[in-house]
């Protein structure tokens, strides 16, 4: 009997935790309880870029994760998380549910990954504690956190609003006292992490749509038989459908619950002048080749 | 014998004086950093991004540093009730007992620090540009130094020196 | 088997004397090599252990304490604290209490406390006649104090090691009710033994001399302005309040009472850094012991064990509290707090503590260790200071004692206490 470890850095209960559980459900039916899957939720492990290194090193067997940490070891994942890259989150299933997502997936197989699914991570959006943001003007001067990552730092300030890297358990405090005007999150992360308590306007520019991975140790991957192999691979296709049933739940969960504390939510808004200010960051952080094609072959997908 | 070793003491004081300097600007710069980051975003409002990246891996270095010359100064925090019990000859088989395990972690932090190191290589810190390499050089630096240290220690030992330990006065060296 | 090797190889490095750091690191190594894991995952967990930037309030407010000890701070703390309790019966002794709220509220050390507070006012209680023992006993219990009030890095410790997600702005303000109430159990003490032994009490000094003491201290007493201040109006975050109290301390000890020579900077700057990074040095292993600990599912199985034995909170909570003031009386104070709070803090979540609310049990009972003999670093401290024996303080600390421990039962059973004030000011 085989128990793999998975790390996921969210809370027991979270979509992406519930999908990971659900999956072990799966492979231990499936396997007659030859295969289990115990996760090991609000990063027991450690945060991502450690556990990913973990995952490499076959100390744990499979590994929940956004993309942003992979920028760095795999250069193609990089696409997904460029600013306005997807449309919306259908136009986002539709690219990794296809031939580029299964591509980018078995990139992985080259650092000692198997890439096995894609879940979803929401799409963000803006959201501050001054004015309702209606047009880009309206971001001027304003300070955004961002996570420590170029990107999100180049996008603030192609915008023109103050990108301000912070630690997230400081921001809820922060932007009470002032000192910062907002952040950007998803609709779970908003509600959950109590700043629409704080911060009155959300703005729905949806800037990312960044899907997430489960991946698993190779090594842990090439001690089973190719059934079992199969089996797990089946088990994590399975679980995407439920992960996203799940997630949309918890988003509109969320959603309701901070539409009821009365945080004033800006849903129609042209995105076009957005999308503009992103020339000088995608001629910055898409410079390969193979980047731009990816970048082209992602706008040419329905 | 006696007398290499009080040679080979006051080069190793060199070098400790220079780490504990080096671990202090540490310190000073890294106070100067975050305080520049407060006044970037609160007068300028131009939040610099390179602050926080950069004072945490200063703080690595002066840690691992400053740890390091913690083990020769003897200012490690450590559990002496059963030492205060035991014969004086007891004591310092312990005593050189610990030296080997700081010794053998030591050893570990430069080795793996080595390893973590080549892989990160190619890696870039967020906002600040540099190899993520360059975090674990801290790791590595530090470890060389608590082998040095903690050899010193045996061997000063050995000849009869004295070695600080936690709670006891400085040793004074000539 | 796995935690027989990893507690087992803990405590008999502890026993022969090996730094903490040292005993966590290699027991965690030989752990790892037993599983027949990579080893390199300690390395990666020390490293990463020791970069989160919320920890950088810990070597900030040491530093800011050293210079505030250095340059003249401290002792006009003192004497404004000796205008103003120095004629209750007990008289330096509440003195002495005072003075640890007064510098308790600008920095966060109970070893820092206990040798300016004591290295002032042991001195002085000595000369006026009072017992040394009792002198030294209440400068180690009342130093607690200064953990309990903002700022406190033990408490950004405990946030760390919960994963970051609990506010320190919120831990800061849930300290303050329990630390005054500390102060006042400790203050009922010091009466209650002054007058069984016949101690005098100081003269009054009156109004003016009074005033005089408190303008010559008002400096010091702008920084708690300036940390509170600036955190509430978004001038600064909480862990950034370190790095300004330092700025602030150098200022006010250079520029207005010109206080702090080269050298003295130069002093408080090394020894910052030697007490910072053998207390970080510690988080960083204990971040790679806690990951075994994970990794081995100890705090799920204690929670299932616990739960075996009561379903009962009070219950439950009473025998944290004797585990924790057990461990404390052997093991130092940030140490156990990343060790203990990753297995103790779910199983109190179980039974609906808030998260708040254990951190203030969980540093004041770690403070009550920090005082008592096998390792007691504050008691050392005072000792030190006093030049007095530790056997012979033990003796006489015992009111000082149940002071600490009734305020640590009330902190526990009341959780208003801890948590009336953070939801007033959020
Ligand atoms: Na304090
Ligand atoms: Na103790």
């Amino acid at each position: 009997e085989t128990t793999f470890r998975s790390s996921d850095t969210h809370p027991e209960g979270y979509p992406t935790v519930t999908a990971v559980e659900y999956m072990g459900e799966l492979l231990e039916e499936r396997s007659d309880g030859r295969l289990c899957i115990e996760v090991f939720h609000s990063a027991q492990l450690g945060e991502e870029k450690d556990t990913i290194e973990q995952t490499q090193l076959g100390v744990i067997d499979m590994n929940r994760v956004s993309l942003g940490p992979f920028n760095n070891i795999i250069e193609e994942t990089k696409v997904f998380s460029l600013p306005y890259i997807f449309r919306s989150t259908d136009h986002m299933h539709n690219v990794v549910d296809g031939e580029i997502g299964d591509a980018i997936l078995a990139e992985f197989e080259n650092h000692g990954l198997v890439g096995l699914a894609y879940y979803d991570g929401g799409s963000r959006s803006f959201y501050n504690s001054q004015k309702p943001i209606t047009s880009k003007d309206d971001i001027e001067g304003l300070k955004f956190r961002v996570m420590q990552s170029d990107v999100f730092v180049d996008m603030v300030d192609a915008l023109g609003g103050n990108a301000t890297p912070m630690p997230y358990g400081e921001v809820y405090s922060s932007i009470q006292t002032g000192v910062i005007d907002g952040a950007e999150n998803n609709w779970p992360s908003f509600e959950s992490s109590g700043h629409y308590e704080v911060a009155g306007y959300y703005t729905l520019d949806q800037h990312l749509i960044v899907p997430e991975v489960l991946v698993m140790s190779k090594a842990a991957y090439d001690k089973l038989s190719a059934e079992d192999q199969a089996l797990v691979r089946q088990a994590a296709k399975d679980s995407v459908p439920v992960m996203r049933e799940q997630w949309e739940a918890r988003e509109a969960a969320s959603e309701e619950k901070v539409r009821a504390a009365g945080v004033e939510i800006v849903e129609d808004i042209d995105k076009t002048p957005f999308i503009e200010a992103m020339v000088p960051v995608y001629e910055k952080h898409v410079t390969s080749e193979k980047l731009k094609s990816l970048v082209e072959q992602i706008q040419a997908v329905d | 014998m006696k007398d290499k070793i009080r040679t080979l003491s006051s080069a190793i004081r060199v070098l400790t004086t220079v780490a504990l300097w080096l671990s202090a600007t540490g310190l000073v710069l890294m106070t100067a950093f975050i305080a520049w980051q407060v006044y970037g975003r609160f007068v300028l409002n131009d939040t610099p991004t390179w602050t926080e990246t950069s004072s945490v891996l200063l703080m690595g270095w002066f840690i691992l540093l400053g740890a390091a010359v913690g083990i020769r100064e003897g200012n490690h925090l450590s559990f002496d009730v059963l030492l205060f019990v035991l014969p004086d000859r007891v004591k310092r088989v312990f005593y050189t007992v610990s030296d080997i395990v700081v010794i053998a972690f030591a050893l570990g932090m430069v080795v793996y620090g080595i390893q973590l190191a080549s892989n990160a290589w190619s890696t870039t810190i967020p906002n600040l540009g540099f190899s993520g390499g360059i975090v674990f050089l801290a790791l590595i630096c530090g470890g060389i130094l608590m082998v040095l240290f903690s050899v010193e220690r045996i061997l000063r030992r050995m000849v009869g020196l004295p070695t600080a330990r936690f709670g006891e006065d400085p040793v004074e060296e000539d | 088997m796995e935690l027989f090797v990893l507690f087992g190889t803990f405590a008999v490095l502890l026993l022969i004397g090996t730094p903490v750091a040292f005993c966590l690191g290699v027991s965690s190594f030989a752990t790892i090599a037993y599983l027949g894991l990579p080893p390199v995952v300690v390395f990666q967990r020390l490293n990463s252990g020791i970069s989160v930037f919320a920890l950088m309030a810990i070597p900030f407010f040491i530093y800011a304490g050293e210079l505030m000890v250095r340059g003249d701070i401290a002792r006009r703390l003192v004497a404004l604290a000796g205008s103003v309790v120095g004629h209750l019966r007990g008289g330096l002794g509440q003195v002495n209490i005072a003075a640890s709220v007064l510098f308790g509220g600008i920095s966060g050390s109970a070893a820092a406390d206990a040798s300016a507070i004591g290295g002032l006012m042991i001195p002085q209680m000595e000369e006026r006649g009072y017992g040394k023992d009792y002198a030294v006993n209440i400068t180690v219990v009342s130093s607690i104090i200064a953990l309990m009030l903002p700022p406190s890095h033990n408490l950004i410790i405990y946030s760390i090691s919960a994963g970051g997600k609990i506010s320190i702005a919120d831990l800061f303000t849930a300290g303050i009710l329990p630390g005054l109430i500390l102060a006042m159990s400790l203050m009922v003490a010091a009466w209650l033994v002054a007058k069984k032994r016949g101690y005098a009490t100081e003269p009054f000094p009156g109004g003016r001399a009074m005033l005089a003491l408190l303008i010559n201290a008002t400096p010091g007493l702008i920084l708690v302005a300036i940390i509170f201040g600036g955190v509430r109006s978004g001038i600064f975050t909480a862990s950034e309040s370190s790095c300004i109290a330092v700025v602030y301390a150098i200022g006010v000890t250079i520029v207005v009472y010109r206080s702090l020579s080269w050298s003295d900077f130069v002093a408080a700057t090394m020894g910052a850094v030697r007490t910072a990074s053998m207390v970080l040095l510690v988080i960083g292993s204990a971040a790679a012991f806690g990951w075994l600990l994970a990794y081995l599912r100890v705090p799920a199985t204690l929670v299932e064990m616990m739960k075996g034995v009561s379903e009962n909170p009070i219950i439950i909570l009473l025998l944290l509290n004797v585990l924790l003031l057990f461990l404390g009386t052997f093991m130092d104070m940030s140490p156990l707090i990343v060790i203990t709070t990753p297995i103790f803090l779910p199983v109190a979540m179980a039974y609906g503590v808030d998260p708040v609310h254990f951190g203030i049990i969980l540093i004041l009972n770690l403070g009550i260790g920090l005082c008592t003999p096998p390792v007691g670093a504050v008691l050392f401290v005072g000792c030190a200071v006093g030049r007095i024996g530790v056997g012979e303080v033990f003796r006489t600390i015992w009111p000082f004692y149940g002071a600490a421990v009734a305020t640590l039962m009330l902190v526990t059973y009341i959780p208003a206490l801890s948590l009336w004030l953070p939801a007033l000011f959020r």
